[in-house]
């Protein structure tokens, strides 16, 4: 099995939004802006007018950050946020009772509720289509005209994502909660 | 004894239709009836909202999923809570003073805790699916998981031991009442610990809320006792009663000013250093005109009237305990609130919203009126105890009655 995860090489995201469209139409996730599994942020620019540092806007994006400690799992009383086989922290609707404490429990704000199912929601890494079908690849990966996201498994040694973790210097977001992120972010 | 015996033995009188409108028709009773009717109507309104519109009856949002609801469930378990300790003073522990209160305060009880369960069965999203994978897959690292299985046991070990106080057997009504109050005490710190597991909200992650709520419960409880006392007694208390009372408002000077103490170190450990997560929401709170309602309707009214005599202005107390109660809801309101106002989204900055600000929220109509209406659940049902059952010291407390 594999040990998937995802490192962004930000700065050169140029936030066109490919990646939001290509996951809403590959997961079927509901139009609107506060039904994402992935978002991209923006970095406000720095300094007063007229002394802006141009170079310090930027684009961030992000999503369910897979922790390996995920708070989410942890606080759900019916087991319906698990791991699975590839250690991509999933819900199964049918046990979710939207009780919404993973919601208030995820330090990423990376949760949203399904209005169809009224069930929480989040992004699976594409597991219920891209790599149920075989691939190896996610909408959001596969769609990026910069290349600023590189999925793979952490256990391979051969992998693209290992190689770049061992070759560039990364961070994790809020790191100190101890939550172990599979989301890696290229400095 | 079969069970069937068991059940027909429990003393329950016969009521019909005409003793339950058979009341005493004096203005006061008058306008209970009419707000209790009010308040029902308001709850059936709420749930009809909820059946039409499902969650969208209610303005909890992505970035403040939790509402007005879960600040009335937690408002009546904590009352429940807090009159199952004061239930066990005598009982359970054997302090014969408050023997008197036992029965009808373990009634209230069962009463608090299942107006609570009624309002939660429409917070949250698929109760029936909760029962079922509570049991099946249960997440025994939730806090969530605990605090509901433990107040489904309390429940139950709560009703049994009414039962056996009803009918005068204190031996097993002491074996119930401790064996219940130990699993209510970590059911309700449980739900303390909601709040505190929260890692990613450093406002209430820690220690503290299992504890505080507790501490809060003990309070509750006794504003409740005083709001019990003073209608069954319709505020001309008895030498016992009285006796009872001055104890209760004694402890309850320790229990606030302790409760003081407690809250002035969170905010200042809060606030100490300047940690961002916690000193800002600090500094929120303590701008909140929400925070100070709560401070002076549940410490300062009912603490001067009570220190002013060592509590014995009893009559005082128990207009003082209307004080404390709306504190109390407050309290709960805060709570829930103040955990949830710092937005943890990260730099989504104007594709999606304003700048990260302060997270607004106010109740919907239908949470306001689901709310509210488990108050009127909770008083039809103490009323209705009343009723059916002896909720007065008996033959159980026999020494009491000499």
């Amino acid at each position: 099995m594999a040990r998937y995860g995802m490192a962004l090489d930000y700065k050169n995201c140029i936030d066109c939004k490919a990646c939001e469209s290509a996951c809403k139409e590959e997961n079927g996730v509901l139009l609107g802006a506060d039904k994402h599994r992935i978002w991209v942020g923006t970095k406000e620019v720095e300094g007063e007018f007229p002394f802006l540092s141009i170079s310090s806007s930027g684009f961030v994006p992000s999503q369910c950050q897979h922790c390996e400690a995920a708070p989410c799992q942890e606080v759900c009383p019916t087991n319906a946020t698990y791991y699975d086989e590839n250690g991509v922290v999933r819900v199964d609707a049918d046990k979710c009772i939207l009780c919404t404490y993973c919601m208030n429990a995820c330090p990423y704000d990376a949760r949203y509720v399904d209005d169809r199912t009224m069930t929480v929601d989040k992004c699976n890494f594409c597991s219920d289509t891209r790599l149920a079908r075989g691939e190896t690849t996610t909408a959001c990966q596969n769609t990026c005209p910069t290349k600023v996201r590189t999925f793979g498994d952490l256990d391979d040694p051969y992998s693209e994502i290992s190689e770049l973790l061992r070759r560039r210097d990364h961070y994790s977001l809020k790191a100190h909660l101890g939550t172990k992120p599979k989301l890696f972010y290229l400095t | 004894m079969s069970i069937k015996e068991f059940v027909a033995s429990i003393p329950v009188n016969k009521v019909g239709f005409k003793d339950i409108f058979g009341y005493e028709k004096t203005p006061r009773n008058l306008i209970l009836t009419v707000l209790t009717f009010g308040l029902l109507a308001m709850f059936a309104a709420g749930v009809g909202l909820y059946l039409l519109h499902g969650h969208h009856a209610y303005n909890v949002t992505r970035e403040h999923p939790w509402g007005l609801l879960l600040a009335a469930y937690i408002f009546f378990v904590v009352s429940s809570t807090g009159l199952c300790i004061i239930g066990s003073l005598g009982d359970v522990f054997g302090f014969k003073d408050y023997e008197l209160i036992s029965k009808r305060a373990i009634f209230g009880s069962i009463v608090t805790i299942l107006s609570g369960f009624a309002v939660i069965l429409f917070e949250i999203g698929h109760p029936v699916t909760m029962v079922i994978y509570n049991v099946l897959t249960p997440g025994l690292t939730s806090a969530i998981w605990w605090m509901g299985t433990l107040y489904g046991l309390y429940l139950t070990f709560m009703i049994i031991e009414f039962v056996f106080l009803l009918k005068g057997d204190a031996k097993f009504a002491k074996y119930f009442g401790l064996v219940g109050l130990i699993i209510g005490l970590a059911a309700h710190s449980n739900l303390g610990a909601v709040f505190g597991f929260l890692n990613a909200r450093p406002i209430s992650n820690g220690v503290y809320f299992p504890m505080y709520f507790i501490l809060t419960a003990f309070i509750t409880g006794v504003f409740i006792a005083y709001l019990f006392m003073g209608f069954r007694y319709k505020l001309k208390f008895p030498e016992r009663v009285k006796k009872m009372l001055t104890n209760l408002g004694k402890i309850q000077i320790f229990l606030l000013s302790f409760l003081a103490f407690f809250m002035t170190w969170k905010m200042l450990t809060d606030l100490y250093g300047g940690m961002p997560n916690r000193a800002d929401v600090a500094h929120h709170i303590l701008g909140s005109w929400t925070f100070w309602a709560e401070v002076i309707l549940v410490i300062v009214i009912p603490l001067l009237v009570l220190l002013k005599d060592m509590g014995r202005s009893h009559v005082a107390m128990f207009y003082a305990s209307f004080s404390g109660m709306a504190g109390i809801a407050f309290m709960r309101y805060n709570l829930i609130h103040d955990t949830q106002v710092k937005p943890l989204q990260m730099l989504k900055v104007y594709e999606y919203q304003l700048p990260p600000t302060w997270i607004h929220y106010s109740p919907s109509a239908a949470e306001w009126m689901i709310s509210l209406g488990g108050i009127g659940l909770c008083i039809t049902l103490y009323y209705l105890g009343t009723k059916f059952f002896n909720l007065d010291a008996d033959e159980g407390h026999a020494e009491q009655k000499a």
